[in-house]
This record gives structure tokens, C-alpha cells and sequence, in this order.
């Protein structure tokens, strides 16, 4: 090669600068910016956190990481700002977390890039260092999960590795933070420059080799400067479109210099496309075989197996019980049912004491208000309405909340999830969705804005965009009160004291069930229809079951889900509870307007088997779902603030003998409570996952026409029964 | 009503775009004749265009006139018109295989997909989606890409229903008109490359394993497969990952897939050569999980069908 690279480019480098910031990464409180690659399932967020101190979530499942997480360390007064990219198994852009993941190792120049490699599967770990080392000669290998290694009886040699690789080898154990200290220090060894690398280079075969020859004084000329210029010339070798738009675009131009000429960048794109003409199709996979040719040679000199340990016929075992056909499904079922029940029995005490605690907040707040002579309308307004609202959220959602995040996570952590997908998969994939739509279903039995934005796990648009319209058919956490109080209001009264409590457990779950029912019918009809299209190529890994760190599982889900899902519940819940005082408080004619909206609305509600009231309650409950019936209380009593009935017979009292409930109101509200428009937190969170406001309209909307027809169809039959 | 400006400017234009759609359709009408051996007329392309023969009639002296066409005994191109439809054969074959490949449409719907397309692209963005996708030689259906400089390799094969019973064939082309028919053969699995093995034929039904697999057609159908047929004996079917039972171990040979699905396949360590076992089996059967340079990674049937592979001891030439 003609050009020389400098040793290191200055992380000053104002055109390295300018692409991380176009990137979004902030560098003013960094010096050096360091980037976390790795296959996934490498432990790769774990070395983050542990590096950085700051929680980000980690999942015992594949591509986790979508957006890149962001944290910084200081060492010797130096400080580094750490980006973890998405786990990628390669570079060579198959998926968009590819792209990410290369884009920012391409582009953004980092001083140092970290490539996070699980010790028990170093062979096919080294096909991703491999690939990057093609393009950077700033890495530091981080050989995370030794301790699982040595369990299972996998020596590495980790010198000879780094013999072999010409960059720094540093074994970790993440989990336990062996090793990070001296990982931080090769960090900032090669980041400062002051360590020398040596990456090893990939031979290609002779007419690979001829071909990049032709390519690579063309590629000096558009792009000066580019420290990784065989490795370019190879991706413009194979068409790949977005280093060719990047290298038109001056993306790949070093300091200084100018965009290239457009002409110069014909010439070089002609050239690459004739050179690929010459050489035929094959020689894409050549260069695939070469790497994994390439890393076993590498991996049969470093790594020694000292016999296989019991381990993984423990793993084997554990696979073969969950995955197996009774067995598998029903420790499947039991375990949703399991979570559930310790869900609601769990919660049940610690939402009554918030409930008394906030609730004997408005009192002295409200009689304050009024020693200090404030109006009447503005201690309502404030306190018996927002705050109201408020307390009524918070003490109806975080208890559960608490519970079933943490439960969920640990289920994930373990690495049990991805197997319910691989069991679930057969059915997804006859109504053509993903099978781990089965697991963005089961987050949004927790909260359905939750569940919206984990279906980024699944990497195909179609069967991503499928499990985003469909989340809401599960109930979520904040409308199971509704559904359990129902239940046992009326379909546990028809029952004997003894069977009572099943007859409404099974109710509840008969709910669930048609939730998911639905959820599978209406993929199949939208894989059918608009969004018709053939199941994008379904690859799952399923990780080694690992021991979860329950310490970082409780910070994780507590902090990462449930505190972030109530925030946002609580910015939309108090101006439904302001909204909701005015609406009783206001009186047009003689009559609040909140009662006049529901007779207005009574013909429809008759309609669908309920009424007025129950339609208002579900519309002033769009913001959150919880308070559906402490508002339909409210108006049916006449209150003028959000209403809590003590006693189950007072309930079934003011329903039925109040207002004329029957069993058909009290099943066609379940219903409904399933099959009906989104809370708007999860239809704005469906807007940011697609940023499509058509998409958002129909994710909005389609569920609502379903709970219409739904309800509607029960109700007209019933009647016709019933006359 | 306020018409945007320029309303008979855009209704020209329109005019103009019509009429070469109409000519292109005509001229990849008569190639697609020329391909098959047969005599394209005037009744053939008014029944291929949906039109008249009073229109067809007026079209083909278009094209005679245009000097794209002749028209004694039967509708033939000239060298003009051949050229303007392989550019036109060009554009549409390669649009269904990057449909087919980067996309990944469902098979049925790329005919009508490119059909709408061919007439759209521009000979600089064929050149660049030819580059995109390696120069592929064929498209999804089985059927030769024309070169840029128009040159299109003529297929040897004969309908399915052509082949005697007993002997084989490779599958070199399925028919995708009319999509009906070609939605079954998509249904079957069916895909240019397989080896075909003709067990039985009455007349109306075919009976025949592709690749192993048993299929059976009605004649109608059959006859929009096109092999071409074999000698000797046929081979025995080459196994895939589809045919590994749960403990047991075998080498990739081949991978059956182009384009994005062989990238990702490739990316996670599925190459030729490599030991892959298969470990679990899924409750409902499928999709089962493959340990793969030591990680277990679980496939949909459809997926592992596309790896051949080479069980221990067994010996491939």
C-alpha cells in the first residue's frame, strides 16, 4: 500500500469528531469514545454495566440491544464515553443490527473498539473479531465468561490468542468483575495510543487478492485518509449498497479532506463492478469460508477441551424436559399461570397500603387547602382530582408492577424465554408471525406500552410490525383489576362458596385466553391481507441457561420497566383525573356533564350489552386503563371524585340493583375490557416503534372495531337466546 | 374542480408511458414465444394482453412499422425488437430475483410485482441491481437473465409431463403464468435445481419426488414444470438438515439459498463443512434446534431444507 496510516488518529480528529456526532453520540464530556461489539449472548451488556456502573438492561436472549446504550468511565483522569453496539454475529450487514453495529465501526471511528467474546465458544466468536479487526486496528478482545468456561471444562489460552489476533487479550468474568481492572487499562492503552496493535489480516485468495489490487489505488484516491481500505474495497467488491452511498457521500473521506468527486467515484464503483463480474458469484462465500476457515485454525491452537463436564448434559437435560410435548407445555402454561397468580395475590396488600397512604395524603392535603381559604373548585380540581387520579394509578400499577418485571426478567435472565419461543413458533409461524411475538406477548401481560417496545427483538419488519398491532389483545397488568373484580362480582356469585374463587380464576383466565386467541387470529389475518409476505428467514439461538445475578435483576426491572412505565402512566393519568373531576363537577341543566355524556352514549352501550356510563368510563380511561372502574363508580353514584367501593356485596349492589347489571353486562365489559383500543402510552409508544402514523392509527383503531363487533355480536345473540 | 397545472402535459406523458407499456408487453409476448418454440400471432397477443384482435391487429402494424416486428407467417421480431424486449426480459427477471432474494416476497406475487416494475427501471438501475445481486445467471422461476448485451442462453427441457415414467430430470423452469398454477407449484415446495423423479404417470395425475419429497400434480399443472431430462440412473436424493433426527450428527454440504437468507445462514456459522447435530425437536415438531460451531440455533423446517448435508461414512461425488 502506498499510503502509510498515522499510528493513531487523534481523537480530536475533527471529521471523526463530526461523523460521531452525527451518529448522536455527545463527546463533550468525553476524551476518548470506545465501542462494545460482540456476538449475542457474549455477556456483552454485563461487562457494560460493570465498566460503566450504570444499569442497562441485559436479557439472556439474541439481539437485545437495539438502540445503543450509552455510559462513560474515568481512568487516571482520563475519561472514556462506552457505546454498546447491538450483538452481532458478523459485519457483513445481513440484518439491521448489522448495519448498526458496522456503521458505527466503519464511521464513526472509534479510539477503541471492545469485542466482547464468549470463552466457552471462541471459534465462532472469532469470526466476528476477525471481520472487525479488518477494519480497525484499535481493538482490545474482552474474553468474558471464563468462570462458565472453566465449569464446563474449556482451557484458553488467552496469550496465544493474543499472539495470534495482534491486539490485546483480556479474560474476564464479568459477572463477578474479575478482570475488568485490567480490561479498563488495555482500553486505554490502545485508545491513548500508547499500546501498538497488530491486527492479523485475512489472506484472500489470489484472484480476491488481484481484484482489491485493481480496487484499492481508486479507493485511495475517492476516499484518502481511509485507514481500512482493503477491507472497504472487499464490501464495495460485493455491491454492499451503504458503503457505496457512504463513500458518495464523503462518509468515508479522513480529515480534511473534500467530498470526492462524483466522477472519481464512478470510476471506482465501474471498476468494482466489473472486477466482481470477473470473478464470479462464488467468491462471497469464499470469503465467509475463509473466516471461519481462518478461526478454526486460530481456535484449535488456543483453546483445549479438558473433557466434557457434566454442565451441558445438565443443559441438554433442562432443554430436552422444557422443550418436550406434554411436559414442555404445561410447564409452560403453569408458568404463565404461576407469575399471574403470584402477581395478583402479591400485590394485593401492598396496593391497599399505598391506596390508604395516598389517599390519606388528599385528606390533609384537601383540609389544609381548605384552613387556608383556597376555592372549592381548585382543592377538587387538585386534589380530588388529579391527585386522585394519581394515587389511584399508582397504587393499582406499581404493586404488580414490581412483582411481575422482576419475575419476568428473572425468566429471561435464566434464558427460558427463547425457549418458550422455539415451543411457540409452530403456531406463530402457521398464522405467519415470529415465534418471539410469543414473548412480546407475554411482556404485555405486564403493560402493553412494555410489550410494543420489546417486539424490536424481532428482527424481520413484517412479523415486527405484526406483533406491535397485536400487543394490546393481551390484558394487561392495569386492566386485570377490572377483569378479577368482574369475575368474582359475576361469575364467582353463580357458583358455591367452595368454587367461588376457581370459577373467577378461571373466568380471569378464559379472558387471557381470548386475548391470545385473538392475538394468533388477527396475525394470521393481517399476514394474510395487508401485510401478506412470506415468514422472513426465522433463526433463534438459544443460549447456555445462565445463573442470574438477582441483584441486578431487581434493579434492572425495577428501575428500567416498572419506574419508566409508571412515569409515563403517571404523566397521563393526572390529567385524566383533572379531566374526570370536571366532567362530575360541571353541572349543565341540572346535570353533571359526565352524566349527560353517558345517556348521549347510552344507545351504543345498549347496543354492545353495556351502557353509557361504562362507554364514558372507557373513554376518559384512554390515558390508563386502571381507573376504567373508579369512573364508572364515580358517575354511577354521583360522587364527583373517583370513587373505591369497600365490600364486594356493595359493589355487586350498586351494579346490579343500582343500575341494572346482568350477567351479560358484566361478561360483555370483560370482553371489552380485552378487545378495545390502547392506553394513548402505548399508542404513542407504537408510534416511536414504527414512526408510522398510519401503522399507529391501525394499531389504535383495529382492536376498538374488534371489541365493537365483539361485544356487539354477543350481546345481539344473547338477546335473541334470551327472548 | 381545480386541475394542478399543466393538466394535458401530465395526460400526455401519461399517453406516452401507456403506449410504450403496451409495446413492451407486446414484444416480451412475441419473446416469450420465441423462448418456447411457438408461433406468436395476432389471436396469441390479444389474448395475452387482454385486448381485441382489432387492437392486437393495430398493435402488431405498430410494430412492424416501428421496425420492431414482422409480420409474415406469424408475429416474429426483428433484430430491433429483440433487442428492446430482452432489455425489457432483463429488467423483469432480475427485479423477481432481487424480489425474491433481498426482499424475500412470496413467491406468487413476483411475476405481477416485476410486471409493474420492467417497464419502470432505468437500463443504468438494471445495470445496478444486476451488480447488487452478483450477476445472477437465473431468476426465481429457473428461467436464463439476458446479458447487458442481450445474449439469453436457450434451456434445454421438456414439460414434466413429457418425461417418461421411471427416468429424471432437474427442474430448470417453473411457468409463472398463470399464477394460480404457479401458487400450487410454490405450494409444493417446488424450485428450480431439484431433482425430479418421474414415479408415475396415467394421463391426468403425475406422480414424481422432487428432492426426495413426494409430490403428485394434475396434468394442467405438471406441464408448467420443465426439466431437463437426465440419463442414467437418478441420483439419490441428497439430504438436507430437514432429514436429521434429534442425536444425530452430520457435515453441511451445500447451502440452497441465495441472496439475504444465505448471508444470515452463513453469518451464523452455517458453512459448507461444518458439524451441525440436531439437538432438540420443538412440542408441535418443528421448527427443531441445531448445535452449530457450539451454539444451539433452532430452524423452521422450510430453512433447514435448504442445507444439504452429508451424514458420517456417507460418501458424495
Amino acid at each position: 500500500m502506498s499510503t502509510q496510516l498515522p499510528a493513531r488518529l487523534p481523537a480530536s480528529c475533527t471529521a471523526c469528531r463530526a461523523h460521531l456526532e452525527q451518529l448522536g453520540i455527545d463527546l463533550a464530556t468525553a476524551d476518548y469514545v470506545v465501542a462494545l461489539a460482540g456476538n449475542p449472548n457474549t455477556g456483552k451488556s454485563t461487562v457494560f454495566n460493570a465498566l460503566t456502573g450504570l444499569k442497562q438492561h441485559v436479557g439472556n436472549w439474541p439481539g437485545k440491544t437495539v438502540a445503543r446504550a450509552e455510559g462513560g468511565f474515568e481512568l487516571e483522569g482520563t475519561r472514556y464515553k462506552l457505546v454498546d453496539l447491538p450483538g452481532t454475529y458478523s459485519l457483513l450487514s445481513a440484518s439491521t443490527d448489522e448495519e448498526i453495529a458496522r456503521n458505527f465501526v466503519l464511521f464513526g471511528r472509534p479510539d477503541c473498539v471492545v469485542v466482547v467474546v464468549d470463552a466457552t465458544a471462541v471459534e465462532r466468536n472469532l469470526n466476528l473479531i476477525l471481520q472487525i479487526l479488518q477494519v480497525t486496528d484499535r481493538v482490545v478482545v474482552c474474553l468474558n465468561l471464563m468462570d462458565e468456561a472453566a465449569r464446563k471444562g474449556i482451557a484458553v489460552d488467552h496469550r496465544r490468542l493474543a499472539r495470534e489476533l495482534g491486539v490485546p487479550v483480556v479474560p474476564t468474568a464479568a459477572r463477578t468483575g474479575e478482570g475488568l481492572a485490567a480490561l479498563a487499562q488495555a482500553v486505554a492503552g490502545v485508545a491513548r495510543g500508547e499500546t501498538r496493535t497488530r491486527p492479523r489480516r485475512l489472506p484472500a485468495s489470489p484472484p480476491v487478492d488481484r481484484a482489491l489490487d485493481a480496487l484499492v489505488p481508486l479507493l485511495e484516491r475517492a476516499a484518502p485518509g481511509l485507514p481500512s481500505v482493503r477491507w472497504v474495497a472487499t464490501r464495495l467488491l460485493d455491491g454492499d449498497a451503504r458503503v457505496e452511498e457512504a463513500l458518495e457521500g464523503g462518509e468515508l473521506s479522513g480529515e480534511g479532506a473534500m467530498r470526492p468527486s462524483p466522477e472519481v467515484v464512478e470510476d471506482l464503483l465501474a471498476e468494482a463492478d466489473s472486477q466482481r463480474r470477473a470473478l464470479g458469484g462464488r467468491f462471497r462465500d469464499e470469503i465467509v469460508e475463509a473466516l471461519y476457515a481462518e478461526a478454526g485454525g486460530i481456535a484449535s491452537r488456543t483453546v483445549r477441551r479438558e473433557g466434557e463436564v457434566g454442565r451441558r448434559d445438565l443443559d441438554a437435560l433442562v432443554d430436552r424436559v422444557v422443550t418436550s410435548r406434554v411436559l414442555g407445555l404445561a410447564i409452560m402454561l403453569l408458568g404463565l399461570a404461576a407469575v399471574f397468580w403470584i402477581t395478583i395475590v402479591g400485590a394485593n396488600y401492598p396496593s391497599q397500603a399505598i391506596a390508604t397512604a395516598l389517599f390519606w395524603i388528599e385528606d390533609a392535603a384537601a383540609s389544609a387547602f381548605e384552613a387556608i381559604g383556597f376555592p372549592d373548585w381548585l382543592t377538587g380540581f387538585l386534589w380530588h382530582g388529579v391527585w386522585r387520579g394519581l394515587a389511584w394509578v399508582v397504587s393499582v400499577m406499581l404493586p404488580p408492577m414490581a412483582i411481575f418485571f422482576p419475575l419476568f426478567t428473572l425468566l429471561e435472565n435464566l434464558g427460558y424465554l427463547p425457549r418458550v419461543a422455539f415451543n411457540m413458533d409452530w403456531l406463530f409461524r402457521r398464522v405467519g408471525a415470529h415465534g418471539k411475538q410469543a414473548l412480546t406477548m407475554s411482556m404485555g401481560f405486564g403493560c402493553n406500552a412494555a410489550g410494543v417496545v420489546a417486539c424490536r427483538v424481532i428482527d424481520s419488519p413484517r412479523e415486527r410490525l405484526i406483533a406491535i398491532l397485536t400487543n394490546n389483545f393481551v390484558p394487561c397488568n392495569g386492566r386485570f383489576p377490572t377483569l378479577i373484580m368482574l369475575a368474582t362480582v359475576f361469575v364467582a356469585a353463580e357458583f358455591s362458596a367452595g368454587y367461588a374463587s376457581l370459577a373467577a380464576a378461571t373466568a380471569v383466565m378464559g379472558a387471557v385466553l381470548l386475548g391470545i386467541l385473538v392475538t394468533v387470529l388477527v396475525s394470521w389475518a393481517l399476514s394474510r391481507t395487508v401485510l401478506a409476505g412470506e415468514a422472513s428467514s426465522f433463526t433463534l439461538e438459544l443460549p447456555p441457561y445462565r445463573r442470574p445475578n438477582v441483584r441486578q435483576i431487581l434493579y434492572m426491572s425495577l428501575i428500567d420497566r416498572t419506574l419508566f412505565v409508571l412515569r409515563r402512566a403517571m404523566i397521563m393519568a393526572a390529567p385524566a383525573g383533572g379531566l374526570i373531576w370536571i366532567l362530575n363537577n360541571v353541572e349543565v341543566g341540572g346535570q353533571s356533564l359526565a352524566q349527560q355524556i353517558a345517556s348521549a352514549l347510552e344507545p351504543l352501550g345498549a347496543a354492545l350489552g353495556m351502557d353509557g356510563v361504562i362507554l364514558l368510563a372507557y373513554i376518559v380511561a384512554i390515558p390508563a386503563n386502571e381507573i376504567v372502574v373508579p369512573t364508572m363508580l364515580m358517575t354511577y353514584t354521583g360522587a364527583g371524585m373517583l370513587v373505591e367501593i369497600d365490600s364486594l356485596d356493595q359493589l355487586h349492589d350498586l351494579l346490579v340493583v343500582d343500575n341494572g347489571w346482568t350477567l351479560l353486562t358484566g361478561i360483555c365489559v370483560m370482553v371489552f375490557c380485552v378487545l378495545h383500543n390502547p392506553c394513548s402510552t402505548t399508542i404513542w409508544t407504537m408510534w416511536r416503534e414504527t414512526l408510522s402514523r398510519k401503522w399507529t392509527a391501525v394499531g389504535a383503531l383495529m382492536p376498538l372495531a374488534i371489541g365493537i363487533a365483539a361485544t356487539f355480536a354477543i350481546a345481539q345473540i344473547a338477546r335473541l337466546a334470551g327472548a | 374542480m381545480h386541475l394542478p397545472s399543466g393538466p394535458l402535459t401530465s395526460l400526455r406523458n401519461r399517453r406516452v408511458r401507456r403506449a410504450r407499456v403496451v409495446i413492451e408487453d407486446a414484444l416480451r409476448h412475441l419473446h416469450a414465444a420465441e423462448e418456447r418454440g411457438r408461433q406468436a400471432t395476432v389471436e396469441s397477443l390479444a389474448g395475452a394482453l387482454g385486448v381485441s384482435t382489432r387492437q392486437a391487429t393495430e398493435l402488431a402494424r405498430s410494430l412492424h412499422e416501428r421496425g420492431l416486428a414482422t409480420s409474415e407467417e406469424g408475429l416474429r421480431l426483428t433484430p430491433a425488437g429483440e433487442r428492446w424486449a430482452r432489455s425489457v426480459v432483463r429488467a423483469h427477471r432480475l427485479w423477481e430475483r432481487y424480489l425474491a432474494d433481498e426482499v424475500r416476497k412470496p413467491a406468487a406475487d413476483l411475476h405481477r410485482l416485476a410486471d409493474r416494475e420492467e417497464h419502470r427501471l432505468r437500463p443504468d438501475e438494471v445495470e445496478r441491481i444486476a451488480a447488487r445481486l452478483g450477476y445472477p445467471e437465473r431468476d426465481p422461476h429457473g428461467d436464463p437473465i439476458p446479458t447487458t448485451a442481450g445474449e439469453l442462453r436457450v434451456l434445454a427441457a421438456v414439460p414434466l409431463t413429457m418425461l417418461p415414467e421411471g427416468s429424471w430430470g432437474e427442474i430448470v423452469h417453473l411457468e409463472d403464468e398463470p399464477e394460480v398454477v404457479y401458487a400450487r407449484l410454490a405450494e409444493l415446495g417446488l424450485e428450480p435445481g431439484q431433482a425430479v423423479i418421474l414415479r408415475e404417470s396415467s394421463g391426468k395425475r403425475f406422480a414424481f419426488e422432487a428432492d426426495g419429497l413426494p409430490c403428485e400434480l394434475p396434468a394442467v399443472d405438471a406441464a408448467n414444470v420443465f426439466v431437463a431430462p437426465a440419463l442414467g440412473p437418478p441420483p439419490p436424493a441428497r439430504p438436507t438438515l430437514a432429514d436429521l433426527e434429534v442425536g444425530e450428527t452430520a457435515s453441511i454440504r451445500a447451502l440452497r439459498v441465495t441472496g439475504l437468507g444465505r448471508r444470515r445462514l452463513l453469518d451464523l456459522g452455517f458453512t459448507p463443512g461444518a458439524v451441525v447435530a440436531c439437538e432438540l425437536a420443538s412440542p408441535f415438531g418443528e421448527p427443531n434446534a441445531y448445535r452449530i460451531r457450539g451454539t444451539l440455533i433452532a430452524l423452521r423446517p422450510e430453512e433447514a431444507r435448504r442445507i444439504e448435508i452429508e451424514r458420517a461414512g456417507e460418501e458424495h461425488p
